[in-house]
């Protein structure tokens, strides 16, 4: 394949001819516009995650394609530039390209990822590899906080180990037909043979390997000699939009001698005739089976049962929890009376109803394995068995949960001897026979209900939210926000993450869909409105309101009939088919892993993703544009020089004609050489705020700047740290790439007499700091830079402002603005504490520039 | 909010029809929060069978799909009833699909991937146009 590849690639062998600069700089600037299609495209594809958008599946391929067409030809650019095959790269393309070519072929058999993985890595973007019912598991342990018991999941990528190591993917495959035939006789004994099959079967030695040497791990980390753990089927598909409830097999209490028998057990369970009947009668097909099993540590509830979120078939707004004392499983399967708890889905969820059963025995683990009945003492027969406190706390995790999926929930839960919930599984609540309810009338009850306001802002995250708000302006707030309101600020921040597990719903009056804390509201999935700019001067905390994040309306008051909508909804969109496959591939997109220039895994070879290759490009392009201009320049034009100032910006400057006053060879330039208008006016700003210097100025500013420029590290401000900049100009033109500390700036700029020609592109990257100090660093630049007409779009880090046919003058100003803005944001994160920094750092910069620009 | 209804203050009537089942449905719950009833269809053969049974308000189609495309189920719409207006929404908009769509009749043409958003208020036109027009004193024209 490399060796296939390598040999296609041959065209690209250096040429002993080099072309002239002009053809180079415009593979350069080609680089740089397929370079910022390819981030716009990125944002564009997470935005669509939040719900706001109906795409389909025409489009997951189309931009798919698009974006691997970009990439691709940025690599045949560079190529060009460096004069080199770069067969890395272009491997490291085909590897991805591939890898998003299977996912939506919607290739299933898994042959890569890991044999077992840990609960604490798991999540819903793992549920091929773990299967659903331990992704859920993953998310309620990851993402929303709660516990659960811990251990590990063995992968489907095993099951098909397994299962080819021994034949038996093909035996299975008459199933359809038998199906097909309604020959429920010969799919019956296909049935038992499978099962037996498997039930003999050896697993692969690397396979029992990987096993054993996980649960030999959890019983170290647990420090447990006679660790005993459940084994749970975690199918694809199970738990998910099918409940599969009951039709695969969990094993309990069991100990390291029967691990590789009770995961044979539970493989087998897949293809029980019950199972593989409900899957064909669901419509799966036979390459949509596989089997993950989650081993958790065996947990000695005692008192356990089952909640289910919404009954409204008992009281309006009520949730029902059935408890026993003991294990969960006699709940499960409904054999024993078990008390019957109703409580309310507002908080404080108060309890609504309470009927005790009587409950003489109870499920206990059996010392030799598996479980066994015991008798209680009288005095518990009758006692209730859940206390008014784990009552509530069981309803917190519950709405969490509920909130979390969209739908109403059916939750197995139990209380471990130290007090502490645990969840053992959920999955979407079937109605019972019927629907919920007859679908109300729901226009009727949204035409009575008083609108706060609507259409205002932007979708961040879809969803309906009912609740009290609770408006947060400082940490105290936060550290205070109560379980199941919705959260009103000013402001978006990352930092509200610490409290979306238990937040209704989210408002904001400024902010941006494509913003951190938009991403982390659909990691969340927090109803999610933000910049609806009157959002804390119509509410205040207390208030109660139902947040229509679908339709974008707030409604004053409880609009129960809309939540009910929502959660009796035919399919939630993130368990769409789309939205996951969406999710799947933006894994091989988005994620940037080359993230210091500096260091030893900045190589082609560890491109993982797009982004990667991206990024890797557009720093590699710079410092070649350099060396090309430094090796060959003075045969076609000037040799590259450096720019004598104080500013410790490590400037490379390549003249394409009429740029600067220089002898062409000259190997430096001055500032006073410089004719390019743009690039002036930059470093006018760039040294007017006097924020490089170590020394107090006079400006206001300084006295502000100097505390920190003084602490700020040395080795950051010299040059080698910096690395080489590069800008180019010719007389009316510049186009600089800059990147200070791990800040990457581009601004491209065209200023001259002619009004419509005039342009400013200012594009700024932020770096590897901390999410909520990038974010707050991207708002400030974005504030500023409105402030000055430009047309800004916010997605995640980047930040890219446009500004357009203005008159020379104004131009001239906005280009010293910008250089201000450079020097100031170059130290700017250290400064971000809280989110009122970003206004009130504006403030600053905007007053220091009316100084420095007379504006 | 205003309220939802066709010609004899009954509910609007729309018909979707997308051969991706996904955009069924996520617009079907969408126009049946507003109130209106919605029908969904994702081979364009039982959508026209529908649209001979019944006249809807509403119809939303997609351009590109197996058998009659939307350009034959705009002009099919108009032809079962004049009063149905038509919105066309695809994921291969060219401005030669978009004007044909616009000369055939259709209230507009919509790309996709489109906020749900900008559909709905769509629909509020049309709403708003079939109102004006029962009005006693509007004039008569489509």
């Amino acid at each position: 394949m490399r060796h296939g590849l390598k040999h296609l690639l041959a065209f690209w062998r250096p040429s002993t001819e080099s072309l002239p600069f002009t053809v180079l700089f415009k593979k350069f600037q080609s680089i740089l516009e397929r370079n910022n299609r390819i981030l716009e495209l990125m944002a564009d594809m997470g935005d669509k995650l939040g719900g706001e958008y109906v795409f389909d599946g025409h489009y997951i391929e189309e931009v798919s394609e698009t974006l691997g067409d970009l990439v691709f030809k940025l690599i045949s650019d560079y190529s060009i530039l460096n004069q080199h095959q770069n067969a890395d790269l272009f491997l490291a393309f085909e590897r991805i390209r591939l890898a998003i070519g299977e996912e939506l072929s919607g290739q299933h058999i898994l042959t890569t990822g890991e044999p077992v993985l840990l609960l604490a890595q798991l999540g819903h973007e793992l549920s091929e590899l773990a299967g659903t019912k331990m992704a859920n598991l993953g998310d309620i342990r990851n993402r929303l906080e709660l516990s659960t018991p811990g251990g590990f999941v063995i992968t489907t990528r095993s099951f098909f180990d397994f299962l080819q190591h021994n034949d038996l993917l093909d035996k299975a495959r008459p199933a359809a037909q038998y199906w097909h035939d309604q020959d429920e006789e010969a799919l019956k004994q296909l049935a038992d043979e499978m099962q037996h099959s498997i039930l003999t079967a050896t697993l692969p030695r690397r396979l029992s390997v990987r096993i054993f040497a996980a649960f030999d791990a959890l019983a170290e980390r647990r420090q447990l000699k006679d660790l005993r753990v459940a084994m749970r089927s975690s199918a694809w598909g199970e738990d998910g939009s099918s409940s599969f409830a009951g039709q695969y097999q969990s094993v309990l209490n069991v100990s390291r001698d029967q691990l590789i028998d009770a995961y044979r057990q539970v493989v087998a369970s897949a293809y029980s005739f019950e199972a593989w009947h409900y899957r064909l009668y669901k419509g799966f097909h036979e390459n949509e089976t596989a089997m993950a099993v989650g081993c958790q540590v065996m947990v000695k509830g005692l008192v356990s049962g089952v909640i289910h979120t919404y009954a409204p078939h008992l009281a309006a707004g009520a949730m029902l929890a059935s408890a026993v004392w003991g294990l969960c499983a006699p709940v499960v399967k409904g054999i024993n009376a078990t008390d019957n708890i109703v409580l309310s889905r507002t908080p404080p969820y108060p309890l609504i109803s309470l009927a005790i059963a009587d409950k003489p025995k109870q499920l206990i683990l059996a010392p030799s394995g598996g479980t066994a009945w015991e008798d209680l003492p009288e005095a518990l027969h009758q006692a209730p068995s859940m206390t008014s406190e784990q009552m509530e706390q069981l309803a917190k995790a519950a709405m969490s949960i509920e909130r979390y999926y969209k739908r109403p929930q059916e939750i197995e839960w139990t209380f471990d001897p130290g007090g502490t919930l645990q969840i053992l599984q959920t999955r979407p609540l079937r109605s019972q026979g019927e629907p919920f309810a007859p679908k109300q009338l729901i226009s009727d009850a949204t035409r009575r209900a008083e609108i706060v306001f609507s259409g205002k802002g932007f979708i961040a995250q879809r969803g309906i939210a009912v609740g009290k708000v609770f408006l947060v302006e400082n940490d105290v707030d936060l550290a205070a926000f109560p379980h199941g309101a919705i959260l009103l600020s000013r402001y978006t921040s990352p930092r509200y993450s610490a409290v979306m597990h238990k937040a209704q719903g989210i408002l904001t009056d400024v902010g941006s869909p494509t913003g951190h804390m938009a991403t982390l509201s659909r990691e969340y999935r927090v109803p999610t409105i933000v910049n609806t700019e009157i959002a804390t001067s119509q509410l205040a905390t207390g208030d109660e309101i139902t947040l229509d994040a679908t339709q974008n309306i707030v409604y004053r008051g409880n609009i129960g009939a809309l939540d009910h909508f929502e959660l009796t909804e035919e399919e939630v969109f993130e368990d769409s088919y789309e939205y996951r496959l969406l999710r799947r591939l933006l894994k091989f997109i988005s994620p940037l892993n080359l993230l210091d220039p500096q260091g030893d895994g900045f190589q082609p070879t560890a491109c993982r993703t797009y982004h990667d290759i991206t990024r890797f490009i557009h720093e590699k392009a710079v410092e070649e544009l350099i060396s090309l201009s430094e090796q060959r320049g003075a045969q076609y034009l000037s040799a590259p020089k450096r720019l004598t100032t104080t500013l410790p910006i490590g400037l490379m400057l390549i003249d394409g004609g009429g740029g600067t006053t220089c002898a062409p060879e000259s190997r430096t330039a001055t500032p006073e050489q410089i004719v390019s208008l743009p690039l002036r006016k930059l470093l006018d700003g760039m040294g007017s705020l006097g924020m490089w210097c170590t020394e107090p100025v006079a400006v206001d500013l300084g006295s502000f700047m100097s505390s920190f420029t003084r602490t700020f590290s040395a080795s950051m401000a010299s040059p080698a740290e910096i690395g080489r900049n590069l800008v180019v100009v010719l007389d009316h033109y510049m186009n600089i790439n800059m990147r200070l500390g791990y800040h990457f700036t581009i601004i491209d700029a065209y200023i001259s007499e002619a009004i419509n020609d005039n342009y400013i592109y200012f594009r700024f990257l932020g770096g590897v700091t901390e999410l909520i100090r990038r974010s707050r660093r991207a708002a400030f630049i974005a504030k500023v830079l409105e402030q000055f007409d430009f047309r800004v779009e916010i997605h995640g880090d980047l930040v890219v402002g446009r500004l357009k046919k203005l008159s020379l003058p104004r131009m001239a100003q906005r280009m010293r603005m910008v250089g201000g803005l450079v020097g100031y944001t170059r130290q700017l994160d250290a400064r971000m504490h809280t989110d009122k920094d970003v206004n009130h750092h504006a403030e600053i910069f905007l007053k220091a520039m009316q100084s420095v620009i007379g504006e | 909010m205003t309220t939802a209804t066709g010609t004899a203050g009954s509910p609007l009537h729309i018909l979707i029809l997308d051969d991706e089942p996904i955009v069924c449905k996520r617009l079907k719950p969408a126009f049946q929060k507003m109130g209106y009833e919605v029908e969904t269809f994702t081979d364009s053969a039982s959508a026209l069978a529908r649209l001979h049974e019944t006249t809807f308000d509403i119809v939303i189609t997609d351009l590109k799909m197996e058998g009659a495309d939307g350009m034959q189920v705009l002009t099919g719409a108009k032809e079962s009833s004049g009063t149905t207006h038509v919105i066309v929404i695809t994921g291969f908009a060219t401005l030669d699909t978009a004007k044909e769509s616009y000369r055939k009749g259709a209230f507009d043409f919509v790309a996709k991937p489109f906020k749900l958003r900008d559909i709905l208020d769509c629909v509020k036109r049309i709403e708003e146009k079939r109102r004006d027009e029962q009005a006693p004193d509007a004039p008569l024209t489509v």
